[in-house]
């Protein structure tokens, strides 16, 4: 299973994700965008199965969208994040179940930033970082050891790039590419991505 | 006569069938409704259609499966290539699948997975494209015609449905690749193979794809991909038949026996 | 012949007219009279109780104000039973909203939901509008504090001041003349009111048995509290409003009394 991270700062929410689709055995393309922009300022990070997890973000992303267009405001990060597990939690226990995992950014000018952990289960959990995926087991002693309350959007870069290398050591997948995105108060923006050839540098 | 009342005295269905009363009930929606599949009768049916297999009766359902089929983008274009053999288990049931669906002028599917399924569906999506160009008055774009696709797939996720399919196409000046699959995938990509063939095809395709190809050298990598496959995989064979699909078309560029490629290939070899 | 078009909803007459809507517009403004008033740092609902009767058990409240959430208070004019049909729907539409985002529903969505509610019933056939006029009063994080008001026909406006029922027309253009573009306070909206209602209500002397008021505003802490006045509270805002009336009319008379002397030194 691929891997998505997520790590929230003062005024900031970072996700990483790697840009690998398998299948069965093999990579089928190794450019696949998995953070998902809803809006300028709601990410939603989402790995699981393939075609749920287009389906679940698309159906969220247009009913979010949907609310903005009705009500002229957009619902809040965390709105935004307790409406996605009500739906998965609804569809849980039907015939057509969602296996989806999630990592859900936003940046509110009031509340701050926000990141949400949610599950195929949709266990939901308000967190400052967060991970998905085998390549995420490897993740949480490095946000153990280097996330703190201040950290900046450099540092957390930086700390993107060691979960990325750990995985590139460690995970017997191959995981070559990750794509970078964060979200604060100037909106969506997509960083350089972290690549086995730049993490040699 | 509807499909119970001939499944419900074969002894592998019988006791599936015991919640069926209603003959009504399973007649072939489809006929009139052509997105609409009826289901199996009786419940899971990826789960018991498999206990069909392990039974001792005389039904035999074996789907039409392995194939070899590839796609890939390059400067001037894409290109399609496929074998044309379809096996059920064990038997060859044809060496002459046309596994290139010819959806309009522009749009291009290669079919691998259950034959009957690929063709099915493909059948309705050429249907849709057309009623979307009655509708609109202008050609559908590949994008749009995927994910037609894509969402009838996915409504049957879990169905049994078997499917893998690269579909090219011209369209708002530019040609497009997708890959879909009965798990719902929908993606766009550049290089894509799919089938029992593919691990094979990729070897040679992968070593030999580059951007800057020209045409002739496009068609030959993907005829020898093929061709590669057809060597290698039991399920693969026949007929290798390359297109190239441009902004403004698509043309077949060569059908040829796998045979006749491997005596030329080991005669090019032997020079 | 005009039976043929007011007998169903879902008929407009030739003049293109909704007739039932418009008779259960009719029977709102026989109704207890209510007001909202908007001040800069909180709102008020006042409403006219009609019922009291002493042997009426008054352990039962309020009769016309309605906590829908924490966020919100409705009051309303018309037929109670309908009332109480479409308060059971507002306080199910502000926990929907809950139980689906987690945060309490913003106020003009609420409001526009029951409206589309009240809006069917003037659309599909055999059924009777509701005769029920609501004021609204709330806060949410997206427009700070709020009056609405809707009625029957599923139409719905946002006030600075306002008021429905009985003598509504002559309340609001009582409130016309009082309010001016400068932001009031609670205190000074609570003056107001009773002011508002002594001048329009159909009696002699105002009693805190005959009013029910609520007022919402919010905590330093962000939180919102809705205050139902006490009839002893009640009874000091008509005290004070007695005592500045008196006052007026006692420096009238003194006016008058100068005048009347002024002219009699001029003659």
């Amino acid at each position: 299973m691929e891997t998505i991270i997520g790590i929230k700062g003062k005024d900031f929410v970072m996700l990483a994700a790697d840009s690998t689709h398998p299948h069965s055995i093999m990579v089928l393309k190794d450019d696949e965008n998995k953070i998902h922009k809803i809006s300028d300022s709601l990410l939603i990070a989402a790995t699981g199965d393939q075609g749920d997890t287009v389906q679940f973000v698309e159906y969220i992303s247009k009913n979010i969208l949907l609310y903005k267009m009705r009500n002229g405001y957009e619902l809040g990060p965390k709105a935004a994040a307790y409406f996605t597990r009500k739906n998965l939690a609804d569809y849980l226990r039907t015939r057509y179940a969602y296996q989806v995992w999630l990592l859900v950014a936003g940046y509110d000018k009031k509340e701050g930033p926000q990141l949400t952990f949610i599950d195929y289960l949709a266990n939901t959990l308000s967190v400052n970082h967060g991970a998905h995926g085998y390549g995420g087991m490897f993740c949480g002693s490095i946000f153990d050891q280097y996330h703190y309350e201040n950290i900046t959007q450099d540092e957390a870069y930086e700390v993107m790039r060691k979960c990325a290398r750990e995985i590139q050591k460690r995970l017997i997948i191959s995981q070559q590419k990750f794509h970078v995105t964060v979200v604060d108060a100037n909106g969506v923006r997509r960083l350089d991505d972290i690549t086995a050839e730049n993490l040699k540098n | 006569m509807a499909l119970n009342d001939i499944l419900k005295h074969m002894p592998s269905v019988g006791d599936m069938l015991s919640d069926y009363k209603s003959t009504e009930e399973m007649d072939f929606i489809n006929l009139s409704q052509n997105k609409v599949l009826s289901a199996p009768p009786y419940s899971n049916p990826v789960e018991n259609l498999a206990k069909l297999h392990e039974n001792n009766d005389n039904i035999k359902i074996n789907f039409d499966h392995g194939t070899t089929t590839l796609g890939f983008i390059y400067q001037g274009g894409v290109v399609l290539a496929v074998d044309s053999r379809a096996t059920g288990g064990q038997y060859i049931g044809s060496q002459s699948v046309r596994k290139v669906v010819e959806i309009n002028d522009l749009l291009l599917g290669t079919l691998a997975g259950g034959a009957a399924d690929c063709t099915y569906w493909y059948r309705v999506l050429t249907s849709e494209c057309r009623l979307y160009e009655l509708r609109n008055k202008k050609k559908i774009s590949l994008a749009a015609a995927t994910k037609i696709m894509n969402n009838i797939i996915y409504s049957y996720k879990n169905s049994g449905l078997s499917m893998g399919m690269i579909l090219a196409g011209g369209d708002m000046n530019q040609v497009s690749l997708y890959y879909l699959d009965s798990d719902g995938t929908r993606t766009m990509g550049k290089v894509f193979s799919v089938g029992s063939g593919s691990i094979f095809a990729y070897g040679v395709l992968d070593s030999g794809y580059k951007w800057e190809l020209t045409d002739e050298q496009a068609y030959e990598l993907g005829r020898r991909s093929i061709y590669h496959a057809t060597h290698r995989d039991a399920y693969s064979g026949g007929t290798v038949r390359v297109y190239h699909v441009k902004k403004d078309g698509w043309n077949l560029i060569s059908e040829e026996d796998c045979l006749d490629l491997h005596r030329r290939y080991e005669a090019e070899k032997k020079k | 012949m005009a039976r043929r078009y007011d007998s169903r909803t879902t008929i407009f007459s030739p003049e293109g007219r909704l007739y039932q809507v418009e008779y259960a517009m009719e029977a709102i403004s026989h109704a207890g009279t209510c007001l909202g008033i908007l001040a800069k740092d909180g709102i008020l609902l006042a409403a006219e109780r009609r019922n009291i009767n002493k042997l009426l058990d008054n352990s039962i409240f309020a009769e016309k104000i309605y906590r829908l959430n924490e966020d919100m208070v409705c009051s309303v004019a018309g037929i109670t039973s309908d009332a109480n049909v479409l308060t059971n729907e507002l306080r199910l539409i502000a926990q929907r909203y809950q139980l689906q985002y987690d945060e309490p529903i913003p106020v003009e969505q609420l409001v526009s939901s029951l409206c589309d509610l009240k809006q069917a019933y003037t659309q599909y056939g055999g059924k009777r509008p509701f005769g029920v006029s609501i004021l609204y009063m709330g806060w949410d994080k997206h427009y700070g504090y709020q009056l609405y008001q809707s009625d029957p026909s599923g139409n719905y406006s946002g006030w600075k001041a306002t008021c429905i029922g009985n003598n509504a027309a002559a309340a609001i253009s009582v409130l016309k003349q009082e309010l001016n573009e400068t932001p009031i306070s609670l205190a000074e909206a609570e003056d107001m009111a009773i002011k508002v209602l002594s001048k329009t209500l159909d009696m002699t002397k105002l009693t805190s048995e005959k009013i029910e008021m609520s007022t919402l505003t919010r905590t330093e802490e962000g939180e919102t509290k809705i205050k139902i006045l006490s009839n002893p509270e009640v009874d000091k805002l008509i005290a004070n409003y007695e005592k500045i009336q008196a006052e007026e009319e006692a420096a009238k008379k003194e006016k008058l009394a100068q005048q009347q002397a002024q002219q009699q030194q001029k003659s």
